[in-house]
Order: C-alpha cells, then structure tokens, then sequence
C-alpha cells in the first residue's frame, strides 16, 4: 500500500489508529444523547435515579422486610425493586440504616423493561406527529409545486418584467424574517387564520418559495434547449412540458430540496407556538415544549416520547441517505 | 441563461405569467407585506389592536437607552465568540477524516456524523437541557463522579465567585453567573455535522501531490494544517463563520426555551431577538417590537452585505 497515492494525504509511516481513537470518541460523544435517550426511555424515574448511566439490566430484587407493627419474622412484607449492576455480580446488601431488613434475592426478569413508557409515549406524541406530517407534507408538496412552476417562468424565456421580479424574489433573499413574526402575528389575527393549522402551512410555503425558486432556476437554465423545443414542436403545452421535460430531468434536485423543505418544517416551533392555542392542533414542536413544561416529569415517557418523535426522520434518513448528505450541505451553502 | 424573446412572442406567451402569480402572491402577502408593516409600524405606538398612534422616531429614542436591549446585545457578542471558538472542533474533526487512509472508514465516518442529525433539532435541545437538570441531569453526575465539582467548589472558595457550594448541586441554569458558561457547554463536543461534510468537501479538493511534495520537505502534520488544509478550506470556513454570525444574532429560540421568555434568571441569557419576542407577546408593546426588529434587521442586514460582497462562493 505504501506506494498508493493516498498515502501521502496522511503521515507516510504511522499507521492511523490514533485517529481513528479519536474521531470514534468523539463520534461516541455524539451519539450519547441518543443512547440516553434509549436507555432511559424503559426505565423509571426510581431506577433512573438509582442507575442513571448504565442501561437497566435484566433483574429484579425481590426484598423482604419485617412488619414493624408485628415484630416478628413470621409475617414479612416483601417489595420487589429493579436491580442495579452492581448487585447483579455482587449480590444484594442490606440497607444500610433499616433494621427491618431480612433478606433478598435477585432474579432475572424481563419485566423491569418499561414498555408501558412506549405507549404513554405514543399516545401522547402520535396526534403531534400526525399533525406535523400533515403541515409538512402538504406545505412542502404545494410548495415545490409552486417554486417548479415559478422556476420554469424565470428559466425558460426572458419575459417582460422577468428582471425586476427576479430582483424582487431575490431581494427577500436578504432579508432576515426576524423582524417579520410580530407583524405576521397580527397578519394572521386579521386574516381569522390565529389557531388553524392553514396559518402554519401557508406562512410556511412562503417561506420556501425564495430559495426553491432560486436553486430550481439554475438547474432548469442548464437542461438541454433541445427537449423544450422537441416537446413544443409535438404540441406541448408550458405545463406538459413541465410534466414532461423539467419535473424527471430535475428529481434529484426535487428530491433534496422536498427533504430540505420538509426537515425544516419538522423543527419548527416559533410561529406555531404564537399561533396554536389548542391541544389537538400542536405540531411536535410545540407539544415537545408542552411536555418539557410539566412539573413532575415521569422521565421515561418523555424520552420514548422524544425517540418516536425522531422516528419519521430516521425512516426517511434510512431510504434517501444520500439525498439526506447533499441536502445537508446544499443548506448550508445557502444563507 | 433563459431565452431572449421578442415582444409579439412575449405577448403570445401571457400565460407564462400565471406560473410566477402564485408564488408572488404567496410572497407578497407573507413575506412582503408583515416586512412593509414592520417598518411602518416601528413609528407606532400600537398594542397589536386597531389603536395605534403615530409617535415618530420615539420608539428608536427608547431603543437608544434601553439598557435591556443592549446588555442583550452584549450577551449575543459573547455567544457569537463562543459559537466562533465552537467552529474548531469540526475543523479538526474534518482534517483527522481527510487525513485516514482508508477510503472505507472515511465514508462510515462520514455517515456516522450524519446520525445524530436525525434527531430533531428540539429534541436535542430538551435532551441537553436534561443533561442540566440540577438534582436529575447527567452534567452534574458526570462532575460529582469525575471530582471536577470538588475542583470547582474550591476554585470558587479560592477567587470568590460564589457560584459553586459543595452543598447544592449546580444550578447551570438557575444560576445568573452560570448561564453564559452553561451556554459554552451546550452542545459538547460541538460538532457540526453540516460543518464537517462542508469542510471535508473542501478538502477533498486538495491535490496528492501538494502532500507528496510536502513530505519531501519533511513538514510535521500540524505545519501540513496550517499550510495546506487551512487555506484551502478557508472559503468554507468564511462562509459558516459568516452564516454563523447573523445565525447566532437573529436565533432566540433556544434562549427561549432554555431560559424562558424574561431570559432565565437576572436575564443573562437576553438575546435581542428575544427582547423583540417579550416585548410584544409578554408586555404587549407591538410597535416598540417592531422597532426592536428594524435595529436587529439593519445588523444583520449589514453583515449580509458584508458576506455578500466579500465572501465569494464557488459553486
């Protein structure tokens, strides 16, 4: 190997296990959240506390206590707890300060695994999902729609007034939309849309129509001349060359701006948390902030909670992984 | 380029208009007409009703000395240079990815880093502020069992902070001192994933033979850093520090929802997106709000400018 080109980018003669120590720890750290997230997601909150790093291993101690209202060993009252580590190699040892204490025993059970945290989680979660697929799906469908056929107008001929639209469309892209949430609030308010889930997804199709139309004309200017003028000589009507021509030449590029458009609208919070104000309305965002508001938080549900909302994303992580990669850097590079 | 047309094909062509008609009218009205309003409505005295009374450049006198709004300022200053010194862990990390020499770990790397991308932004943010629970969070088991408390508790007896009592667990975030620290922390080890792919993009162009002449002339890999990798990846990373920069200044929903809508406590954490947020959803002053806005606007704007016309990207 030592004479491949690519060892030259590192240090010719050391081998690579250090960095690869290293880039794994911090990779590792990364991935701890998720872990956490997991491993507390079946446990609760008393065996949370009591082993809050380790994942909940497979057993019960079975503890058995003298009634102090009776006083002798004959009648024992018993209570079953989940077990830590340590007492799984190193057997149990008495409370320290209980002289009730007689003995306990450890055994395996699959029974300290708290599913039931799962379906609390889901029940609490799946409406917010539902409603957030709902705002996103649409949202983003209507909003590709929208920037194909805008793209297709800037790209195809250079029609009067084209440039001071395009200066126009362009002009927004500069502008940041911070100042824009309070006036969009009363906006909202005077259009009687406060409270509906059409505010969240019409305010969220405008949002993206800037960007979408700016990347899509680029890449519909670089199609070939000939396939529009082909279909235009069969008879092709703007929009059947659009179904024809622009939308199969252009789905990767559809495709990475759909998921771009539909991550974002997945983490969004702000507006409806100005403009949502019933329960059964809540996109995750905003339930996920409701949650996180309780008092007494039952940490278990919450982190189960938490993973099912990930869920969506890693299915779709899993079937466009590389769409996913350019996306991600395609919105970075976008400002 | 978009085709040329002549003005009779321009005209028999009319239809094309209604392709730009919807997304202009969804722009205009969502986009253009709250930023018309916001303008407008800075010169106001307006509580979001139908009232509102025209006061000039009061609300920008007020915004001149509001103390609220220009601590908050200061404090996105230090969030900017933490967010800054954040950016080099994902340097680093892309240079050790760019540096192995199997293709295969480069790519299951690559991937990897993408994981934690799936979780959504929000709850990371809740995760993280699990991790600051004081009596619950994994911060303060983590600095229990590692010592770094006791460390800490007599640091603090040593310079007189205050901060840290042996007694009480530490209140990252119900601590007025310990909030810009806590938001330091946010985020451990501070990787990007976004960042990384970005950058080992970059590198990615760099040629074998600039590294086979570098070996010849015996440079050590830290050099190689300097005067290989850093150059050529500095495009990149003008670009995030700039994105980075107007970022940080117009975010405020994790001050929001970390700290609440006052900024937690003694309001350390006021970030002037977030005075804009209270100022009109909490006290109700609308037109000040928006005035809040335009300042924030006009800085961000300038930096815009400042990226636009000094920050080329090649695509």
């Amino acid at each position: 190997m030592s004479t491949s080109p690519k060892d030259a980018v590192g240090s010719r003669k050391r081998s690579d296990w250090l960095k690869h120590v290293f880039i794994l720890g911090i990779i590792l750290i990364e991935l701890f959240p998720l872990y956490m997230m997991l491993q507390i997601s079946l446990k609760d909150n008393a065996s949370f506390i009591q082993n809050p790093w380790l994942p909940q291993p497979p057993y019960a101690v079975t503890e058995h206590f003298r009634d102090p209202a009776v006083g002798t060993d004959s009648q024992l009252l018993t209570r079953l707890r989940t077990a830590t580590w340590t007492e799984v190699f190193g057997g149990v040892t008495a409370p320290r300060d209980d002289p009730d204490f007689v003995s306990a025993t450890t055994h395996f059970t699959l029974s300290v695994y708290r599913v039931e945290n799962w379906r609390v989680g889901f029940k609490t979660i799946l409406p917010a999902i539902a409603n957030t697929i709902f705002i996103a799906a649409t949202g983003t469908a209507v909003s590709m729609a929208l920037a194909i056929l805008g793209a297709y107008f800037f790209a195809r001929y250079r029609m009067p007034f084209s440039g001071v639209l395009w200066a126009a469309f362009m002009l927004l892209m500069l502008m940041p939309g911070v100042a824009n949430i309070v006036p969009l609030f009363t906006l909202l308010k005077d259009m009687n849309l406060l409270n509906t889930l059409a505010a969240i997804i019409l305010v969220g199709i405008a949002g993206g129509q800037v960007f979408n139309i700016f990347v899509l004309r680029n890449f519909i200017e670089d199609l070939p001349k000939d396939l529009f003028e082909a279909a235009e000589m069969d008879g092709a009507s703007h929009l059947q060359q659009i179904w024809t021509v622009v939308i199969p030449l252009s789905m990767p590029i559809i495709g990475t701006l759909s998921i771009l458009a539909f991550l974002g609208k997945w983490n969004e919070f702000l507006l409806p948390l100005i403009v949502l104000r019933d329960q059964e309305l809540f996109p995750l965002g905003v339930k996920l902030i409701y949650l996180d508001g309780e008092y007494v938080k039952q940490w278990g549900p919450i982190m189960a909670a938490y993973f099912i909302a990930s869920m969506p994303l890693i299915v779709i992580f899993l079937f466009c992984m590389r769409l996913f990669v350019r996306g991600l850097s395609a919105g970075a590079v976008k400002g | 380029m978009a085709l040329p047309l002549s003005r009779q094909k321009a005209l028999r062509e009319w239809k094309l208009y209604f392709f730009i008609l919807p997304s202009l009218l969804f722009v205009a009205v969502f986009s253009y007409f709250p930023a018309g309003s916001a303008i407008y409505h800075s010169f106001f005295d307006w509580q979001g009703g139908d009232n509102k009374e025209l006061i000039g450049f009061a609300n920008f006198k007020r915004i001149l000395g509001d103390p609220v709004l220009w601590s908050a300022f200061g404090t996105v200053s230090v969030l900017i240079v933490f967010n800054l010194f954040k950016m080099i862990p994902s340097i680093m990390l892309a240079v050790l990815i760019h540096r192995l020499k199997s293709d295969r770990a480069q790519y299951g790397y690559r991937t990897l880093l993408v994981v934690p991308m799936i979780v959504p932004g929000l709850v990371t943010l809740f995760i993280w502020k699990f991790f600051f629970d004081p009596n619950l969070g994994i911060l303060n088991n983590l600095f229990d069992v590692t010592g770094l408390k006791t460390l800490l508790v007599h640091l603090d007896q040593f310079f007189g902070w205050n901060v840290f009592f042996a007694s009480a667990p530490i209140g990252w975030l119900s601590q007025p001192d310990l909030i810009l620290p806590a938001l330091f922390l946010w985020g451990f080890p501070w990787i990007g994933a976004v960042g990384v792919l970005i950058y080992l993009a970059g590198l990615q162009s760099i040629g074998q033979e600039v590294y086979e002449a570098a070996d010849l002339d015996g440079v050590g890999p830290f050099q190689k850093f300097i005067y290989i990798e850093l150059p050529l990846i500095l495009t990149q990373v003008r670009l995030t520090l700039v994105l980075l920069i107007i970022g940080t200044l117009k975010d405020y929903g994790l001050q929001l929802l970390l700290l609440g809508e006052a900024g937690g406590p003694g309001g350390r954490g006021m970030v002037p997106g977030l005075w804009m947020y209270n100022r009109a959803f909490i006290a109700g002053e609308f037109g000040y709000a928006c005035a809040v806005g335009m300042v924030l606007f006009v800085f961000i704007l300038s930096l815009t400018y400042v990226n636009n016309k000094y920050v080329r990207v090649e695509k």
